[in-house]
């Protein structure tokens, strides 16, 4: 019985460190929460998709450490975002900067709405009312014959 | 040419989404701008792997052409390129550093000694060939990072000036030695044989 408790102890303990094994501490919680906004913004380079937080990959951890060091020393979030980009480019961000080539990203969508909304206005103005007059008077001849 | 205008448009932006998708098929979204090219090899200070008293720095590569290869036992890629780089020694004499780095040598929590990862390095290199002149031992992964690495392998090669001219990720094969890194290892050579001594 006694044996029994124990080996359930012991496997329990190793849980705990399996859990623990890259538990960061912050001095205070502003650090704590600058860490997880980080890490879930900053992109795994290796990976397609995946924020550092998410990925298992080694780059992941090395980079989570090194996000934890860089908040350590007091760095700030633009300091560490800058920090990063300046190893891996705008990519490691999931905030991309915008340039040139990013800014159609945001104009792209206006303009076809633009476009678009210039369309139907201006084929609404098109139709001549003469034409309307004529086709009313048309429609009075026909009832007219009817008669 | 109203009509012209009513079909013309809207083709013309269907031709160019094409054109942009298609391109798409063939871009590869792995394939990311190295920061570090045409910039110095960054500052660092790492052991020899083999003999950790001895210290490298980045004036280790002033004065030659140095192919500078991101590897480890426990990446594949890597073990199936060491035949080929060692061919490359042997045919073409190119100079290649090894920058080495454990993926289970974690810093902070690491139990493998470097005993242990000199006897893995042994074990794979004298079973696929040495390519390496030496090997830095980036203890920390610190330099990978500096230097922008995703994962192993990957190449830099690096002048005589101590400047990375080239960011090559994933393994160096006969074709990317031949189309991509062999030409300009080549050109880095002339520049170095051109400059007054």
């Amino acid at each position: 019985m006694k044996r029994g408790l124990l080996f359930i102890a012991l496997l329990f303990a190793s849980l705990v460190a399996q859990a623990t094994e890259e538990a960061y501490e912050f001095d205070t919680l502003q650090q704590r929460l600058l860490f997880q906004t980080l890490t879930a913004e900053l992109r795994c380079p290796m990976c397609q998709n995946q924020n550092i937080a998410d990925s298992d990959a080694m780059i992941s951890h090395d980079m989570r450490r090194k996000v934890y060091t860089l908040i350590k020393q007091g760095k700030n979030e633009e300091e560490i975002i800058g920090y990063m980009k300046s190893r891996y480019g705008d990519f490691i961000h999931y905030k991309p900067p915008v340039t040139p080539v990013t800014m159609w990203l945001w104009l792209a969508p206006i303009l076809f709405s633009i476009i678009a909304l210039l369309v139907v206005f201006l084929r609404r103005r098109t139709t001549p009312p003469e034409d309307m007059a004529a086709k009313l008077a048309k429609a009075e001849a026909m009832l007219e014959q009817d008669k | 040419m109203k009509r012209w205008i009513v079909f013309g448009v809207p083709l013309l932006a269907f031709v160019i989404l094409v054109g942009f998708l298609f391109s798409g098929l063939f871009s590869d979204p792995r394939a990311l701008d190295s920061q570090v090219k045409g910039k110095p090899v960054p500052d660092f200070s790492l052991p020899d792997l083999m003999n950790p008293a001895q210290t490298y720095t980045p004036d280790v590569f002033k004065g030659k052409v140095t192919l500078l290869n991101v590897w480890g036992v426990w990446c594949v890629t890597c073990a199936v390129e060491l035949p080929y780089l060692t061919q490359l020694v042997e045919q073409e004499q190119v100079n290649i550093v090894g920058l080495y780095f454990d993926q289970d040598l974690d810093p902070d929590f690491g139990t493998k000694t470097i005993e242990r990862v000199q006897q893995e390095v042994v074990e794979i290199t004298s079973q696929f060939g040495n390519p390496y002149q030496f090997h830095i031992f980036d203890v920390f992964r610190d330099t990978s990072l500096d230097l922008g690495v995703t994962g192993a392998p990957e190449h830099f090669l690096i002048d005589s000036n101590g400047v990375i001219r080239m960011h090559h990720i994933g393994d160096i094969n006969e074709r990317v030695w031949r189309n991509k890194v062999g030409p300009l290892y080549h050109q880095l050579h002339q520049e170095l044989a051109g400059q007054p001594q």
